[in-house]
């Protein structure tokens, strides 16, 4: 609130240059919202009236985006005609999978991560968060021969694993940051009190809960959104929703309706899961570097 | 924190009561005596094994096997690896898809990023001056919160010169012709450009006005008695102090650019004609559409240096005031 509320004179410059701001504000609104209001429109549209355009130049015609039977037909179409409920299923298991493991692994490194003090601790930092920094493609590679020697290309327990590469030390970093802003104190106290060590860690859990929940929710927006992991090392047995929109699209007859209402299946969680955490979604985002 | 850390309960009352004192400076390292001493190392040790095994699996493994593919030829289909001399290496030298992949990957983040920040940046000033701040914020949040292939794909589906709206409107508005924007080989690069602009402006905006937040307010108001105005005070005061959070910004999307390529496979793959194939889409070509691994590898292994070290100069930044100051903002 730094700058808001100084007094400021309002000149005529002023005057104009809040015009213009509130007017570049509502291009920007629109700019950011037309693509994924076209996107819902058009998932109510059957396979012609996803065509429909105007002519050229003729801008009165822009009433045509509007003219259409909504329907929910490629919704329907979706669960019962392309397996959408099982790629629903594979999504909600391999996010999730990976997200519980991250946390629960990642909960107990970051803890103790920040309660002791060693040599090379630095270092180890550095590692943890140079395997989340790390290019997707270039890590498939060796991970795709490693996997496929292994068996597990196609199958959703590969995929958790492979999801765990980028949420796990994404985990430890972020929930270390959460940790130490935990008092050592609180477990001394709970010590005294006659707690043991894991009960006095325990007694700090309420503490670190919302944070703990907020990073569970983010590791699963990430492991949900990917598409390189699981295009490639979930191909075949694994398939995942953004892969499965993906494959909508062929050389002929796409069916844009039908891709705009898969788009929708696999965003609407998600947007929802991002305004459940938006008062952690900055430090996640950041990975800890910006504090909101 | 204790920095005399008793490795077992004996030890630690007699460490509690020691007070060290270092030539110069008062160093006093005070720990109540207490019937449970600091936990072993051990005890911590145990805590953090499960996480570290599993990271060193996933991670120092496959590392290990990328440089060893970047020495091989790659066959998949079990024949074994064979040596074969460097080959790998030496033929990126001469492979101009490699080199122009850099240079595009280079061109295409530095477009992204001098659009962001010069998007974010003023927005963030906008929106910290706006009475509808948090709505706004949160609106304009949504397209982060989308999977980038279902964004690639919306924007394809726009781009589409027989049916799209975008191009209607940039036809109709004069500034494209018959050839949609990702057809042709001089605008596709703009065309996904315009995608990573449109879905991560917001984290600049969210980085940036974390930053404005943090502004120090006895700054600004010297300076505005001092004579300022207020965009004489955002150039001296304001900016200044958000140079850290940008720097951080900046690096972020730019390894992000270099870790997804969700959007730009499904808007041009690559194409047309290589004008959009930066370095990572190259890679997935060479590695999962000609399964070339032991050559993905070795681009692969470039890939990966370059983003550590982008990696180091963004610790280092960890230390900087944009993530230190977090406590005192949250008291304003």
């Amino acid at each position: 609130m730094a700058s808001s509320d100084v007094v400021q004179y309002r000149s005529p410059a002023r005057r104009v240059l809040e015009v213009l701001t509130v007017l570049f504000l509502a291009v920007y609104l629109i700019w950011t919202m037309l693509p994924i209001f076209v996107m819902f429109v058009s998932s109510f549209k059957d396979l012609l009236e996803a065509f429909k355009l105007p002519r050229v130049g003729d801008w009165s015609g822009i009433g045509v985006f509007f003219d259409f039977n909504p329907t929910f037909q490629h919704y329907i179409d979706l669960f019962d005609d392309n397996n959408f409920s099982t790629y629903l299923m594979n999504s909600i298991i391999a996010s999730l999978g990976s997200a519980l493991i991250s946390v629960v692994f990642g909960s107990m490194a970051a803890y103790s991560l920040s309660r002791i003090e060693f040599r090379g601790k630095k270092d180890l930092f550095f590692w943890i968060i140079s395997t989340r920094m790390a290019p997707v493609v270039a890590v498939m590679v060796p991970l795709y021969a490693i996997f496929r020697g292994a068996g597990l290309v196609g199958t959703l327990p590969g995929l958790i694993l492979a999801y765990t590469t980028f949420n796990l030390p994404f985990a430890i970093w972020i929930l270390k940051g959460f940790f130490d802003n935990v008092p050592y104190a609180i477990e001394e106290a709970a010590m005294c009190d006659g707690c043991n060590r894991f009960q006095a860690f325990q007694s700090i859990l309420p503490l670190v809960a919302p944070g703990i929940g907020a990073f569970l929710v983010l590791c699963v927006l990430f492991a949900w959104n990917d598409f390189l992991f699981a295009s490639i090392i979930g191909s075949g047995g694994a398939k995942t929703l953004p892969v499965a929109t993906k494959e909508l699209v062929q050389p002929q007859n796409i069916q844009w309706g039908k891709i705009m209402a898969a788009g929708v299946v696999t965003t609407l969680p998600m947007m929802f899961l991002g305004l459940l955490i938006r008062r952690y979604l900055v430090t996640g985002l950041t990975m800890g570097a910006v504090r909101e | 924190m204790a920095s005399t850390t008793a490795d077992d309960a004996g030890s630690g009352r007699l460490a509690g009561a020691t007070v060290t004192m270092r030539s110069g400076a008062k160093n006093i390292a005070y720990q109540p005596a207490t019937l449970n001493p600091t936990p072993s190392k051990r005890y911590y040790l145990y805590l953090m094994l499960p996480a570290i095994i599993i990271l060193a699996a996933i991670s120092i493994y496959p590392f290990l096997w990328l440089i060893y593919m970047s020495l091989h030829k790659v066959d998949i289909g079990g024949a074994g690896d064979v040596w074969n001399n460097f080959k790998n290496w030496s033929r990126l030298a001469r492979d101009s898809k490699f080199q122009d992949g850099w240079w595009l990957l280079i061109k295409y983040s530095a477009m992204c990023m001098l659009l962001e920040v010069g998007l974010g940046v003023l927005l963030a000033v906008i929106l910290n001056n706006s009475r509808f701040e948090k709505m706004l914020v949160t609106i304009f949040l949504m397209p982060m919160m989308m999977a980038p292939v279902i964004a690639g794909l919306v924007w394809y589906y726009l781009y589409n010169g027989t049916f799209g709206w975008y191009h209607w409107l940039l036809q109709s508005a004069g500034i494209l012709g018959e050839t949609s924007i990702l057809g042709d080989t001089s605008t596709a690069m703009i065309g996904i450009v315009i995608v990573d602009v449109w879905q991560w402006t917001p984290l600049i905006i969210l980085i940036v006005l974390a930053g404005l937040k943090r502004v120090p307010r006895d700054q600004l108001e010297a300076n505005m008695v001092d004579g300022a105005g207020p965009f004489r005070n955002f150039l001296q005061i304001s900016l200044p102090n958000l140079y850290p959070f940008l720097l951080i910004a900046i690096l972020l999307r730019f390894m992000d650019n270099f870790r997804f390529i969700d959007a730009v496979l499904v808007l041009t793959g690559g194409g047309p004609a290589n004008s959009t194939k930066i370095l990572p889409t190259y890679l997935f070509d060479v590695s999962f559409q000609f399964f070339k691994l032991g050559r993905g590898a070795a681009i692969a292994l470039t890939l990966l240096v370059v983003t550590i070290i982008l990696g180091l100069i963004l610790v280092r930044l960890f230390d900087s005031p944009a993530g230190k100051a977090g406590q005192t903002s949250a008291e304003n």
